[in-house]
């Protein structure tokens, strides 16, 4: 089905030089779905978000989006850094109101009215709006990166290491925050990450980059059952079983 | 692609607005002030119809959310009828999560805001100027402890400093340096030359290149190639938190930082001052070759006997002075680089606009104090 897919990456090879990140990677994103990427530091995963997002191109290999293209669109994506990005010169509700106001001609009414929606929704309230980036903690400057996203009503969503550097409060109410984004906003979520509780919390399917191919792909049962190598000892190793029953207890 | 968004309100009975076409962030924009005006004929009771809605996004779930809340019914459950993909879910969510935007923080205008801002400008000048001599201090009882214990001066980082700000400096200061000595000649020759005293260039360009051009080139060289790249580094380091790394592995910023570029310039600047004074004299001597017939061997006996070395000693004396007070404003500006990308613009702006005024400012008293001393 092959309008059920929102993103289709076919035969990726990048090199840097002489390394070689990616070797013929293959991978589909669902329509819909919240599919987490991991895989050991190095492997590629952001490298793979950024050739995805347009960023960098690949050596080799071909990356569309078959349910935009479908529908002659230019698929409109919303991309979360890990540091947030956001402009420091601008103020957090500024932020959220800057591809607004360079896309779309709303009154400046309504338009700081979305603004301040999509960071209510992103579980930032008024308090911060008048806020520069850096006078607000690091997980509300995350907050603040996904209502800024989350602007032009995008259909993919990128995050990038989400909960790195959260409590393990703030990161669960995060993962909680992407969960219900997702279910209200139908949004496709493209997720990397190193958290395995939110792994656990968030996606749909998990995908494993190892060795420069997508080594397991299925919801995260299923790649954790039928692991092998460096899989294996990610999902079996002390962090992994305590993610798995934290979620099972749950 | 998108079609276009419209609706129509049924009135008979009930109000039904029913919605057609895309209604997106992209499309809603025209039906705005239309929307504003429908809300009051909203009365209790009035539902919307989606069934002929296309494309359906938070905003466009906003604007109708909005329109609702604005009407006489209020924020009463808005009756949907008709089926949609996601209508249902967009509406729940914008109505969940809609606030009003908070009001700008105040700000003063007119003429109390002036004065305010005048007031403030001139308290952080005194600020500045207080905080720059408490930083001069400051560096220069770190390299007086320095001074005494040499082993702790981190030569590498020195050295390399050298490299960077010095010696790729060289090329472009003798340059400019014989360009201007060359320019000198020129109006040596021509003004001088009216008085039968066409002579006297080599003089004009040996005094003024050594005493004044000279030094001041490589300054105000130094002011903007240094000085920016000095700020630079230390405030992108400052906002990546690298010197607070430092400070909590207790490494002094002033010595590996400050003192390191210090010392660097302080060495550097008599060099490249020596080099832009014996380039400025080549170009005045070429001048003179080929338009006064005057040849090199004449001109530099000429120069050797009419210039003193007074005059060498006068220009040269000045370069280190420049190259700590070009160093240290560098660097204070550097640390007080905050957490945003305007911080840094401002501060490496600042560094630069000071550093090229404290330059122009030392060397008018450096001429009058030399003037008055008859040296």
């Amino acid at each position: 089905m092959s309008e059920d897919i929102a993103i289709s990456v076919r035969g990726i090879v990048t090199r840097f030089g002489k390394q070689t990140v990616h070797d013929g990677l293959d991978l589909d994103v669902r329509r819909g779905e919240i599919l987490g990427i991991v895989g050991p530091s190095g492997c590629g995963k952001s490298v793979l978000l950024r050739e995805i997002t347009g960023l960098d191109a690949p050596t080799e290999g071909e990356i569309s989006f078959p349910n935009a293209d479908a529908a002659g669109r230019v698929p409109r994506l919303g991309v979360m850094f890990q540091d947030g990005a956001l402009f420091s010169n601008l103020t957090v509700l500024e932020n959220v109101e800057a591809p607004l106001r360079e896309h779309v001609a709303l009154s400046d009414e309504l338009r700081a009215e979305i603004a301040a929606l999509k960071l209510s929704m992103a579980g930032l309230g008024p308090d911060a709006h008048h806020k520069r980036p850096s006078q607000i903690s690091g997980g509300m400057r995350k907050r603040a990166a996904v209502a800024r996203a989350l602007a032009l009503d995008p259909e993919l969503l990128f995050l990038d290491e989400p909960t790195a550097g959260l409590d393990p409060i703030s990161a669960a109410n995060f993962d909680l925050m992407v969960k219900e984004l997702a279910d209200a906003l139908g949004l496709t979520i493209f997720l990397v990450t190193h958290d395995l509780d939110t792994l656990h919390a968030v996606c749909d399917r998990v995908a494993v980059l190892y060795g420069g191919k997508v080594a397991a792909l299925g919801t995260i049962e299923e790649v954790s059952a039928g692991a092998t190598g460096w899989v294996k000892e990610y999902f079996s190793g002390p962090r992994g079983r305590a993610a798995s029953r934290s979620a099972g207890g749950g | 692609m998108a079609d276009e968004a419209a609706f129509e309100l049924s009135e008979e009975g009930a109000p039904v607005l029913s919605l057609r076409g895309d209604w997106t962030v992209d499309t809603i924009a025209s039906l705005e002030l239309e929307m504003r005006a429908l809300a009051a004929k909203l009365v209790p009771g009035a539902a919307l119809d989606v069934s002929k809605l296309g494309r359906f996004d938070v905003a466009g779930a906003y604007l109708v959310d909005r329109t609702f809340r604005e009407g006489p019914a209020g924020s009463e459950r808005i009756a949907v009828r008709g089926a949609h993909e996601n209508a249902l879910a967009l509406l729940a969510a914008a109505r969940k999560s809609a606030v009003p935007p908070a009001p700008p923080p105040e700000r003063t205008h007119g003429l109390q805001g002036f004065f305010e801002r005048v007031g403030k400008a001139a308290s952080a000048l005194g600020v500045e100027i207080i905080e720059t001599v408490g930083f001069f201090g400051e560096t220069l009882v770190v390299l007086g402890r320095l001074a005494l214990k040499p082993q702790r001066i981190r030569w590498v980082s020195v050295v390399h400093t050298m490299e960077v700000a010095g010696l790729n400096a060289l090329p472009i200061v003798m340059l400019l340096s014989f360009f201007v000595g060359l320019v000198i000649a020129y109006l040596g020759a021509r003004i001088l030359g009216d008085f039968g005293a066409s002579v006297f260039t080599v003089e004009l360009v040996a005094l003024s290149v050594l005493r004044e051009f000279a030094v001041v080139i490589t300054a105000i060289l130094l002011a903007g190639r240094t000085n920016s790249a000095f700020t630079a580094e230390i405030g992108a380091m400052k906002m990546r938190q690298e010197i607070d790394a430092m400070r909590t592995m207790r490494i002094d910023p002033m010595e590996a930082l400050v003192a390191t570029r210090v010392i660097a310039m302080l060495v550097m600047t008599p060099i490249l001052n020596f080099a832009a004074m014996m380039s400025g004299i080549f170009g005045g001597l070429l001048v003179s070759w080929w338009t006064l017939g005057i040849s090199p061997a004449m001109f530099f006996a000429r120069v050797a006997e009419v210039v003193a070395q007074q005059n060498f000693w006068v220009g040269f004396v000045k370069a280190p002075v420049f190259a700590l007070v070009l160093a240290i404003i560098a660097c204070r500006q550097g640390l007080k680089v905050g957490g945003d990308v305007g911080s840094l613009g401002s501060r490496v702006t600042a560094s630069v606009v000071q550093a090229i005024f404290m330059v122009i400012l030392l060397d008018a008293m450096f001429a009058l104090w030399f003037l008055e001393m008859n040296w």
